[in-house]
């Protein structure tokens, strides 16, 4: 406790509302991340975790609230200034969102190609330099997307988002689709990547096995909102009943 | 009465989500324009651009402008030889061909083959989120997949078009020789007496549009797209159905104001 107070909040998000015409997706969503914090959000199918990312990385924008970085005020911020801070952030979506039409290498180091113009050489280099850190085969630099597996691609996903040392990695559902053994590696990527490059991060699942290994806080967002908020130990034990049943529903093994 | 009324209703919602899409469809296109202004330009992207719509639309724009030539000279022939007047074949293929079919078939194949490619390719990065991606990479979608495909199309059809052009002229010329036995000297002498620079100039100027329309359409509709692979194919099929129908509109309004 007297750690966290320590450390800087990285992300402060507060009062958020958000409505697609008039129907309400998200109200009154309060949470912070600290520094070289790992937090899961979890929650149910279509209570608007996506939604609450999207906001979070300037593809939405929300109806009221305040969302700041590093204690700078996202919403309303003008365009320039708004992708000039997005840039601190390492994103990877659902599907690894992976560009068919460019090899792997050249996927990995998109952001910092478009960011200073680095030679074909130094780019392959760059990317060699992070698949190794995630224990990636190099054999894939060349390759395309739909020449490697899903869970390649996600760890492909991974290794994009580092690549350019952000200070806040965000995690769309990382293990959804794979088979436990990868999803586990994927988790200790995302462990791997986290302290690697120091960052802080968020991680949207449904997974709890996951949630235990990756998380340091975990925040529920049920009936629009966030209804629940702890770490992952206090989650298995907690008595409230949206977290009981969340869990139930989710991983019945864990109560079998 | 309650009937009367849906009905009524679903007509104006209707209509309502119409006007809308095409405000939003302007809107699209000034901020499309506005990004082909904006450094950085990506040339590489629009150079695999121009030879994707230019060099690789040529075989079957070649084809059809030949065999429309071809047709379009057995057809003029049989019409004229009732009033003797076979000379004239040479003159209606020449200005049939620059002012409306070249232009127009031109239009319609790219728009069959590259709007749909364009759609497809747009609508599949929206749905599985790398366009998204592109945003938080620090890439402007518009500026880095849009841009590039509306530069290469402008540039590109005028060209297609005037190659169109010289083969469907060829295609006249070779049924007016080989089938109805016509000088040659006589038909080429006829075919270049009777080219016009308004023709030519006339031709660029739909062929510049439709390259907007065939890109702009294509993109807008890919761009939009949603609900996964039916999202996908009705975009392909929405932006070759109304850039199809825009290509004919619009010949019409432009021949209009050259010739009306």
């Amino acid at each position: 406790m007297n750690k966290n107070k320590t450390k800087k909040t990285i992300l402060n998000v507060k009062n958020l509302k958000k409505t697609f015409g008039n129907n309400v997706i998200l109200e009154n969503i309060n949470f912070n991340l600290l520094e070289g914090e790992s937090l899961a959000i979890i929650g149910a199918s279509g209570s608007g975790k996506s939604v609450l990312l999207k906001n979070i990385i300037g593809l939405l924008d929300p109806d009221s609230g305040s969302i700041k970085i590093n204690s700078t005020e996202m919403v309303n911020l003008p365009r320039k200034d708004k992708e000039n801070i997005l840039l601190q952030l390492g994103i990877t979506f659902q599907h690894g969102a992976l560009f068919d039409s460019l090899r792997i290498w050249e996927n990995i180091i998109f952001k910092v190609q478009n960011q200073q113009k680095i030679s074909k050489v130094n780019g392959r280099k760059l990317a060699l330099s992070i698949i190794e850190r995630l224990s990636l085969k190099p054999e894939i630099l060349d390759l395309f997307p739909s020449e490697i597996s899903g869970g390649m691609q996600k760890r492909v996903a991974i290794a994009r988002a580092i690549c350019g040392n952000p200070k806040i990695l965000l995690f769309d559902e990382p293990t959804s689709g794979l088979d436990p053994v990868t999803g586990s590696v994927i988790d200790k990527l995302i462990i791997s990547a986290v302290k690697t490059i120091g960052a802080s991060a968020i991680t949207i699942t449904h997974d709890m096995a996951s949630v235990s290994r990756i998380a340091d806080k975990v925040i529920l967002i049920d009936n629009k909102t966030v209804s629940w908020s702890g770490t992952p130990k206090e989650m298995m034990t907690s008595n409230n009943l949206k977290i009981k049943e969340f869990i139930k529903t989710t991983n019945p093994k864990l109560f079998a | 009465m309650k009937v009367i009324i849906n009905i009524i209703g679903s007509i104006g919602h209707k209509s309502l989500k119409f006007i809308a899409n095409i405000g939003n469809f302007f809107l699209f296109c000034l901020s499309a324009i506005s990004w082909i202004f904006r450094p950085p330009w990506y040339f590489k992207k629009i150079i695999f651009q121009v030879i994707d719509i230019g060099y690789f639309s040529l075989p079957v724009v070649g084809l059809t402008t030949f065999f429309s030539g071809m047709v379009l000279a057995l057809q003029t022939y049989n019409g004229f030889t009732e009033f003797n007047s076979e000379s004239t074949v040479a003159r209606v293929v020449l200005t049939s061909i620059t002012r409306e079919l070249g232009p127009v078939l031109t239009g319609l194949m790219v728009a069959g083959r590259i709007g749909a490619k364009m759609a497809a390719e747009i609508a599949t990065m929206r749905v599985t989120e790398q366009i998204d991606a592109l945003s938080t990479l620090g890439t402007r979608p518009m500026q880095y997949l849009i841009a590039p495909k509306i530069i290469a199309s402008v540039l590109c059809l005028p060209f297609l078009v005037f190659i169109g052009n010289t083969i469907g002229i060829l295609g006249g010329y070779t049924i007016a020789i080989f089938k109805l036995d016509f000088n040659p000297d006589l038909y080429l002498y006829a075919t270049i007496d009777n080219l016009q620079w308004i023709d030519l100039i006339q031709g660029s100027v739909k062929a510049a549009t439709f390259g907007l329309i065939i890109s702009m359409v294509s993109c807008y509709f890919g761009f939009n797209a949603s609900k996964g692979a039916e999202g996908v194919g009705y975009a392909t099929t929405a932006s070759v159905v109304v850039s199809s129908v825009m290509i004919l509109t619009s010949t019409y309004v432009i021949t209009a104001m050259f010739f009306g």
